[in-house]
């Protein structure tokens, strides 16, 4: 899997400059709700390097959504810059963004949000359906997928057979089957049982060894433990970022 | 889905029933003769007969026919027909029928064909024979499996020879203007001249002739012919209108004008129906869309773009069509078949009548399905994956 990220990656060979993976300058974002105008993030400034492995964490209310949203191209500043990779996103089309998603953006949700009518190996072949890849490619590369999360026996399986920490699994396997530049979970463990959120932590622990960059959302301490690095958000702006120094 | 399979369904059924009907009368008319003007003496009750008389007109006669052949523009031939109701006998059977006297040119302008020997021909008419040609019901009645030609029949006092059998005609069950309804197989012919020499009419008044048969070389013809027609019997007759002119090409468009209005009437309930069909697509696409917001939402996530949603749901939708198209085509020939089989109305499937309804559920589908399907595009991915 990291092979493959190094290749696909043009930038990725270090030395060349050393900018970072996503760079974030004075971005805000705010929105009218009813009569209401939300200020919802206020002048952000963050950069996250290849290979990190970062933790946001919040209160309800935070902006810590919307920040995640941002950062998973579903939605665009208001001012200020997104730029990933050295592109920037911030005012991109609606297509462009589709496509910043299908290819960079690995999402991982609280409910695995898995398409209940397709079996496993149909729901991580998805991302690369829409990317226009074709079927035999598209086969072998979900099947090498569903392998490294451990579920080459479950592949024909729909959601409804699959326990709680398999389904977000194969929602791992899907974000991984594009190659993404970053994996974005939002509470990944959120719907587990401690045991299996453990399980899949430490999944998680492997692919960012493997080179990938993991951006998590939690509001869980002891999930934010794992990461190695945690930015904290309140009231729109970044209250504290600090590296998580029991995981160096 | 089940508007689009009745509407489908009807669309096919109306359109055979139609075309049955079409190439029924087409059927018909051609026996009378496209090209034909038919020309009957008018069928009177004795006072009527007498007043006519006294007032100058002797009725159809033969020298209407010669003038006509003369004067009027673009005919080609003329045969003229005499007719009384009599009985046909051989041995101990009999069969009723209507024994008529023609012309020789009769067999050449309607579609009567021998099954066995030959129709009247001009030698004979020349000559006077005492020929005859039995329609196909006389001969069964008479004959059985016996061989009529040759054989001599009676007819009134007179004893005629065989000479033709015709073909079974189908039953000529409708009044065409003043043409009665009769069964054509219970005819037999024999030789104007003949007639005329040996038979007689009850009624003394009655004209010399039942019938003129003229016919004109293009359908574009008839109108005028038709007109000048009138005015020669008009003279001929002093004025009396003891005649009338069946213009079966005449009739034929106007059963054709009216079949048109009642086909168009179908087509709007046809039509009606697929509207109908198409809205219900639309309200159950509607319905998923809304049903399926997450799903779109997730797709819409990792990676699909705008458009790739609106083919997705275009497609379902499309399918449903089909499908209800599919149905709905096997529905309606079904029902055609079974129209024929259990009623006397004719249907007739023609090829492009499936392949339109068909077309038809294609585009209603893509155009029900379209409202749908960019709502669903429209769908903002952050709302649509929280949505329960």
């Amino acid at each position: 899997m990291d092979i493959n990220k190094i290749e696909n990656n043009p930038n990725s060979h270090s030395g060349i400059g050393d900018h970072s993976l996503i760079e974030i300058k004075s971005l805000s974002k705010d929105y009218v709700m009813g009569e209401v105008e939300v200020l919802a993030l206020k002048d952000i400034n963050l950069q996250i390097h290849r290979n990190e492995y970062v933790a946001i964490m919040g209160p309800s209310g935070s902006g810590k959504s919307t920040f995640m949203n941002i950062l998973g191209c579903l939605d665009t500043p208001t001012t200020g810059e997104y730029i990933f990779n050295g592109m920037d996103v911030s005012s991109l089309s609606d297509d462009a963004l589709s496509a910043m998603r299908n290819k960079e953006i690995g999402f991982i949700f609280q409910n695995f949000n898995l398409l209940p009518r397709l079996n496993a190996l149909q729901n991580v072949e998805l991302p690369l359906v829409y990317s226009g890849i074709k079927s035999e490619e598209r086969r072998e590369r979900a099947l090498r997928a569903l392998d490294r999360v451990g579920l080459s026996d479950r592949i024909h399986h729909k959601s409804s057979e699959m326990s709680g920490g398999q389904r977000q699994r194969v929602a791992i396997a899907r974000a991984l089957v594009t190659n993404p530049g970053i994996l974005l979970a939002d509470e990944p463990t959120g719907a587990l049982d401690s045991k299996t959120g453990d399980e899949i932590m430490v999944l998680f622990d492997e692919l960012h060894k493997e080179g990938n960059t993991i951006i998590l959302i939690t509001h869980e301490q002891e999930i934010a433990n794992y990461a190695h690095r945690t930015i904290h958000i309140k009231d729109g702006m970044i209250h504290s970022d600090n590296a998580n120094h029991q995981r160096k | 889905m089940l508007g689009i399979i009745f509407g489908v369904a009807s669309v096919i059924t109306m359109l055979s029933i139609g075309e049955g009907a079409k190439r029924e009368a087409i059927a018909k008319y051609q026996d009378l003769g496209v090209n034909n003007i038919i020309i009957r003496d008018k069928k009177m009750t004795d006072e009527e007969l007498e007043e006519v008389r006294a007032k100058f007109s002797q009725g159809l006669s033969q020298e209407d026919a010669s003038v006509i052949k003369e004067i009027v523009p673009g005919v080609v031939r003329t045969a003229s027909q005499s007719e009384i109701s009599s009985e046909a006998k051989y041995s101990d059977k009999s069969a009723k029928s209507m024994v008529i006297g023609i012309t020789p040119d009769y067999v050449e302008m309607l579609n009567y064909k021998t099954a066995r020997g030959k129709f009247i021909t001009e030698d004979q008419y020349q000559k006077e024979l005492k020929v005859c040609v039995l329609g196909a019901g006389v001969a069964a009645t008479l004959f059985r499996s016996e061989d009529p030609i040759g054989k001599m029949v009676k007819i009134e006092d007179q004893w005629m020879e065989v000479v033709g059998v015709l073909k079974s005609k189908t039953l000529f069950t409708e009044t065409v203007g003043e043409l009665a309804a009769r069964d054509l197989n219970m005819d037999v012919y024999v030789p104007l001249t003949t007639f005329l020499g040996r038979f007689s009419h009850e009624n003394q008044l009655a004209s010399e002739i039942q019938q003129i048969t003229i016919q004109v070389d293009g359908s574009d013809k008839l109108e005028e012919a038709s007109k000048v027609i009138d005015e020669i019997l008009k003279r001929h007759h002093y004025n009396n209108e003891d005649y009338s002119i069946v213009v079966p090409y005449e009739l034929l468009q106007q059963e054709e004008k009216e079949r048109q209005i009642y086909n168009f009437l179908l087509g709007a309930i046809a039509a009606i129906s697929l509207l109908v069909g198409g809205i219900g697509i639309m309200n159950i696409m509607l319905a998923t869309v809304m049903e399926r917001t997450r799903e779109i939402g997730i797709r819409r996530a990792i990676g699909a773009r705008k458009s790739d949603i609106m083919s997705q749901f275009v497609t379902e939708a499309v399918a449903i069509s089909i499908t209800g198209g599919i149905i709905g085509v096997v529905l309606g020939v079904t029902l055609s078949l079974t129209v024929t089989l259990f009623t006397d109305i004719t249907t007739f499937i023609q090829p492009y009548s499936i392949f339109i309804a068909f077309g038809f559920s294609v585009l209603v589908g893509i155009s029900f399905g379209y409202l749908p399907a960019k709502n669903a595009a429209n769908l903002k991915p952050i709302d649509s994956i929280r949505y329960e």
